[in-house]
Parts: C-alpha cells; sequence; structure tokens
C-alpha cells in the first residue's frame, strides 16, 4: 500500500517516506498544532531550567537554607530574611552602589556611544575599519576585560599611572581599586568600555533608518548641526534609546561579573553591589535563603524600574 | 556662503576623524597593551620604569600557561560546553523561531514577548536553584549540566534573533515547495534553512561567544578540572598561584582568539541580528 502511494507521488516525497521517522515528523507538520508542536522542546528547556528555578528561588527566600550549616535544617522561616535585610547595612550601602554604579555607567555609555554612532553615520572613508574595532570589547570576556584593566590601573606597573604622571596630572602612582574613593569610579570606566559599543551599535542602527529628507529640510531652513541633533535625531531614535537603555540596566543591575573579578566589593564594601552581594552571600557563605531573599528584592526593583521606566517614555511618546 | 559651509565640512569632517581614532584607541588599547605583556620577560614587565615597546620578545608566556597548568583542559571544557549549548539552540530555539516568523495563532505575542522577559531574571537568582536542583540530578560540576544553564539564558535572545532572519527569507519560495506537495516540515528544512544560512551562522555564533565568554554560572555550577571553563580556571590561577602579568596576558590572549576570528567573519550578520529586533519594536 505504502509503496504503492509512493509510486503514485511526487519523487521528492517519496525520498521523504521511505525515511521512516522524517515521513512520521513530516506528516506530523501538517497537523493543525504543529506551530504549537514547535514550541515544545523550548518550553521544556525553559520551563526545566528557568522557570522553575525562579519559582523555586523565590520560595527559598523564605525558607532557612545554610548549606554549611546543615543543623539549621531547611525549615520555612517566613519573612525572617526580609525583616534582616532591613536592618543589614550592607544592603543598603550596595543598594546605593547599584543605583550609582548603573546610573553612571548608562550614562558614560550612552553618551560615548551616540558619538561614536553619529561620527561613524557619516560614512567617511576609511572608517568602516574603525566601526569594527569599536564593536569588539562587546565581545570580549569579561575575565579578560577586568585582568587587562587590572593590569592598565596597577598601582605599581599600570601604564595609565604612568601617562598621567608624565602628563602631570597625576604626581604619583596611584592604586585607582585599592582606594574606596576611587574605586567605583575605575570599575565605572571599565564597564563603560565594555558597554559603549553596544549603545553604538543599536544607535547606528538607528541612525540609518532617519530619512535624509529631514536634514535637507532642516538645514534649509537654517538649522545648525546641533540644532538638528536635537529636533531630529534625538525624537526619531527615541524608541532604540528607551530599547537600548532598559536591555543595558537589566544586564548592569543582574551581572556582577566585571566588580567580581576587578575588586570582589572591596575595598570594605565600597564596590559592593546587590547582584554582587547576592552572589557572595551563596558563593562565599553559602547562605542560599538570604542570598535568594537579595536577589527576589533586586529583581522586583527591577520589574519596578522598567515598569515606570516604559509608562515614562510612553508618555514622552504621546 | 559656500567658502563657510566647505569649511564648516571641513572641520566636521576632521572631528569625526579625531572622534573616531581617540575611540579606536580607547577600544584596542587595552588588548593592544595585553598583547605587547605577553611578549615581554616578566623582568621586563616588573620594571622601575616602563616598557612601551618591548625590547626582546618572548613567548615563554605561551608555552607556561598551556603546558605548566590545566589550561587545554579548561579550554577543551569550555570548546565542549561551548558547542553542546549552540547544538541546544539550535535545535530548540531553531523551531521555536520558525514557529514563531512563519505562523499566526493565538498567544504567539504573550508567548513572544514571555521569552523575551526571561532574559530579565536575575542570574543570581537562578544560580542558587540550579545549583541545588543540579546537584539533585548529578549534574553538577558536569559540562552538560554548565551547557543547560547556558541554553537557559541564551535560548530566548537566539529565538529573537533568528527570527528576525526567518522573517526576511522569501516566503514564496516554500509556498511553490508546499503547492509541490513538500510537508511543512520539508519545507522548512529544505528551503527556509538554506534560505536563513547566514542567520542560523550569525546567530549560532552570538551564542557561541556568549557560552566561551560566560563566567558566573560557571563558576557556581563546576568545581573540579573535570568541567571547570577556562574564565574560572584562569580567575582561580591568579588567586591561587599569584599567576605572573605575562602568563596572565598570554591566557587573555590565547582564550580571546576564537572570539575575534568568529566575530571578524561574521561580524556584519551578527550585527544586523542583534539590531533587527531592538530598532524594530
Amino acid at each position: 500500500m505504502a509503496e504503492r502511494m509512493s509510486a503514485f507521488s511526487e519523487p521528492s516525497q517519496s525520498i521523504w517516506r521511505r525515511l521512516d521517522p522524517a515521513a512520521a515528523l513530516g506528516r506530523l507538520s501538517e497537523s493543525r498544532y504543529w506551530m504549537y508542536l514547535l514550541l515544545v522542546p523550548s518550553a521544556i528547556l525553559i520551563l526545566a531550567v528557568v522557570l522553575y528555578p525562579t519559582v523555586y528561588g523565590f520560595q527559598l527566600s523564605f525558607r532557612q537554607m545554610r548549606l554549611n550549616r546543615p543543623d539549621l535544617g531547611t525549615g520555612f522561616v517566613g519573612f525572617k530574611h526580609y525583616i534582616y535585610m532591613w536592618s543589614d547595612k550592607v544592603f543598603w550601602l550596595s543598594l546605593r552602589n547599584t543605583a550609582v554604579w548603573v546610573t553612571f555607567a548608562v550614562v558614560i555609555e550612552f553618551a560615548l556611544g551616540l558619538v561614536a554612532a553619529l561620527a561613524l553615520n557619516r560614512n567617511l572613508p576609511g572608517t568602516k575599519i574603525m566601526g569594527v574595532l569599536i564593536l569588539l570589547p562587546y565581545f570580549l570576556p569579561n575575565v579578560v576585560a577586568g585582568h587587562m584593566w587590572a593590569l592598565l590601573l596597577d598601582p605599581r606597573l599600570g601604564v595609565i599611572n604612568d601617562l598621567l604622571v608624565r602628563v602631570g596630572i597625576l604626581e604619583s602612582y596611584k592604586a585607582w581599586f585599592a582606594d574606596p574613593a576611587t574605586a567605583l569610579g575605575a570599575a565605572i570606566l571599565v564597564e563603560a568600555w565594555h558597554g559603549f559599543p553596544f549603545f553604538a551599535l543599536l544607535l547606528l542602527a538607528g541612525l540609518k533608518g532617519v530619512p535624509d529628507d529631514l536634514y535637507k529640510a532642516a538645514s534649509v531652513d537654517g538649522a545648525g548641526p546641533i540644532r538638528q541633533l536635537r529636533l531630529i535625531t534625538l525624537p526619531m531614535l527615541r524608541s532604540v534609546i528607551a530599547a537600548a537603555v532598559i536591555l543595558r540596566v537589566i544586564g548592569l543591575v543582574n551581572s556582577p561579573d566585571l566588580l567580581l573579578i576587578l575588586t570582589g566589593g572591596g575595598p570594605g564594601q565600597s564596590t559592593q553591589v546587590l547582584s554582587l552581594y547576592a552572589f557572595q552571600k551563596a558563593y562565599k557563605d553559602f547562605n542560599f535563603g538570604y542570598a535568594g531573599a537579595l536577589s527576589v528584592v533586586m529583581f522586583i526593583l527591577l520589574m519596578l524600574f522598567a515598569w515606570a521606566y516604559v509608562r515614562v517614555s510612553k508618555v514622552n511618546q504621546d | 556662503m559656500i567658502t563657510t559651509s566647505r569649511r564648516a565640512r571641513l572641520a566636521w569632517n576632521i572631528a569625526t576623524y579625531a572622534v573616531l581614532i581617540t575611540l579606536t584607541v580607547f577600544c584596542i588599547f587595552p588588548l593592544v597593551w595585553t598583547f605587547l605583556t605577553s611578549l615581554k620577560h616578566e623582568a621586563d614587565i616588573v620594571t622601575q620604569t616602563i616598557q612601551y615597546i618591548p625590547t626582546r620578545i618572548t613567548f615563554d608566556n605561551y608555552v607556561a600557561i598551556w603546558t605548566q597548568s590545566g589550561f587545554p583542559t579548561l579550554v577543551m571544557n569550555s570548546f565542549v560546553v561551548t558547542a553542546t549549548t549552540v547544538l541546544l539552540c539550535l535545535i530548540t530555539g531553531t523551531l521555536a523561531a520558525y514557529s514563531f516568523s512563519r505562523f499566526h495563532y493565538r498567544g504567539r505575542s504573550a508567548l513572544m514577548l514571555g521569552y523575551l522577559v526571561i532574559r530579565m531574571f536575575p542570574a543570581v537568582l537562578m544560580i542558587i536553584p540550579l545549583f541545588i536542583l543540579m546537584r539533585g540530578v548529578g549534574l553538577l560540576d558536569s559540562r552538560l549540566g554548565l551547557a543547560l544553564a547556558y541554553t537557559s539564558f541564551l535560548l530566548p535572545l537566539f529565538v529573537w534573533m533568528l527570527k528576525g532572519f526567518f522573517d526576511a527569507a522569501p516566503k514564496e519560495l516554500e509556498s511553490a515547495a508546499r503547492i509541490d506537495g513538500c510537508t511543512r516540515l520539508g519545507a522548512m528544512v529544505r528551503i527556509v534553512l538554506p534560505l536563513a544560512r547566514n542567520g542560523l551562522v550569525a546567530t549560532s555564533v552570538f551564542v557561541a561567544i556568549a557560552a566561551w565568554n560566560e563566567f558566573l554560572f560557571a563558576l557556581m555550577l563546576t568545581t573540579s578540572q573535570g568541567s571547570r571553563t577556562w574564565p574560572v580556571g584562569l580567575q582561580l590561577m591568579v588567586g591561587e598561584f599569584q599567576l605572573p602579568w605575562g602568563v596572565l596576558a598570554a591566557g587573555g590572549i590565547i582564550s580571546i582568539i576564537p572570539v575575534m576570528i568568529l566575530f571578524a567573519i561574521v561580524q556584519r550578520t551578527m550585527v544586523h541580528g542583534i539590531t533587527a529586533g531592538a530598532v524594530k519594536g
């Protein structure tokens, strides 16, 4: 029966029919629910490795769990961790540092990214290769980025110290990461280097979508480059800017990698941020319950920020 | 009038070049310096006055990192984890991206948004439960476990990026194949996937670079040489052995070479894929 069918059908189809599992899948693909079936493998993965752990993490924040203190058990402790957090000085300090870290990093990265995108968008001869090189830091690993800059800013061997002394800005070499007054600033510099290409990338793509006619009309009306930037470019880029800022804020709040490598939160707690504090509570102290509570609070704050930011940028658009 | 505008133009061009050259130097100077450091003898690195151009070149640092530490094992582990992650994303993500790109059905946009929101979950919030879960099922400190963890945050990116490339592939050829009797699956495998080939490669490379570079999950979820990846290994070497700067620099250069090669090859398509979603949406 099957043979006779294949004899009548297209040659290409008969090849398919002979491979049994493929044929079965092919028949399955004609089902009404094929579009949902296509989602099943990825949905299973996401349920197993994202949603289930996240729910588990929320639940963990109400439980006692210290891997190095099994004697304490893993019972429910209600809001104990959250109440403790309220009086935890390091928590408030890391909240403040997170705000400083994210705000300054995003502002600097946006400014550098915008300048780079505007310059690249003029498409002057020979600038294409610079466009590629400018994007490179974004794709480099945090571990290498961190150590490269640690070497550049080293208190004894750092070439940046040497250059600054030669130019006369500094009198003597400075231990940037050992001084609580400069550690966060130095870390923000490294983060800006690592993250501004992301803004350059998105803003450049956004600039390509702004019609040239607008600029021509504006220059006929006598608007200079600065006014064109303020009245045409920035308004036209608004949705790209909104998307880029929100993605970057999420990235910065969530990932402690760079600070973990550069300073480990020190000296003192001067570069401690929420994500790093939560990670260290889990990785060093094995206090999973409290680390869970810290990350839940961070997640809720981030969600609130995202919601408020989207609302404000929508209101501005209308 | 014309001369002033021409002069203004020239001034802007000079400013543009100045800005771009400054930014390029800012971007690649750390890399160049690390490369130079990796070629210096340790005695020329730890000096009273800094040596800008190495007076003598040595490859000892490269030999040292490659032979005197577990670095080859670390690189191998990273390679296996990266390949597994890409494979998992390719198998599951391609199907999902195809579904989102080619079908319109109830709940589609909600599901797509759901895939995106997952990216907002803090890594720390997932790492702790993943640690406990993976310990429970014996995947802690395994390369498969780490790859599964990476898939969790890379799969949504993969799906969104690839959907953009699928959207760009013309639908007419697919319809023609369907009329000729191809099944939906046949049309996808034989028509759409080859058409979106560059997009598939670029999206895979993007995921591969992210997996290769990842540090935080690897630090938490691996505990031994058997599954530890290079970023964790390098970081631990710095802490434990007071790794000399030259050797550390050599290790860094070795580990970013694959990234730079892949980036150079698919840079254009990848950049296109990353920006498409954000600019449209």
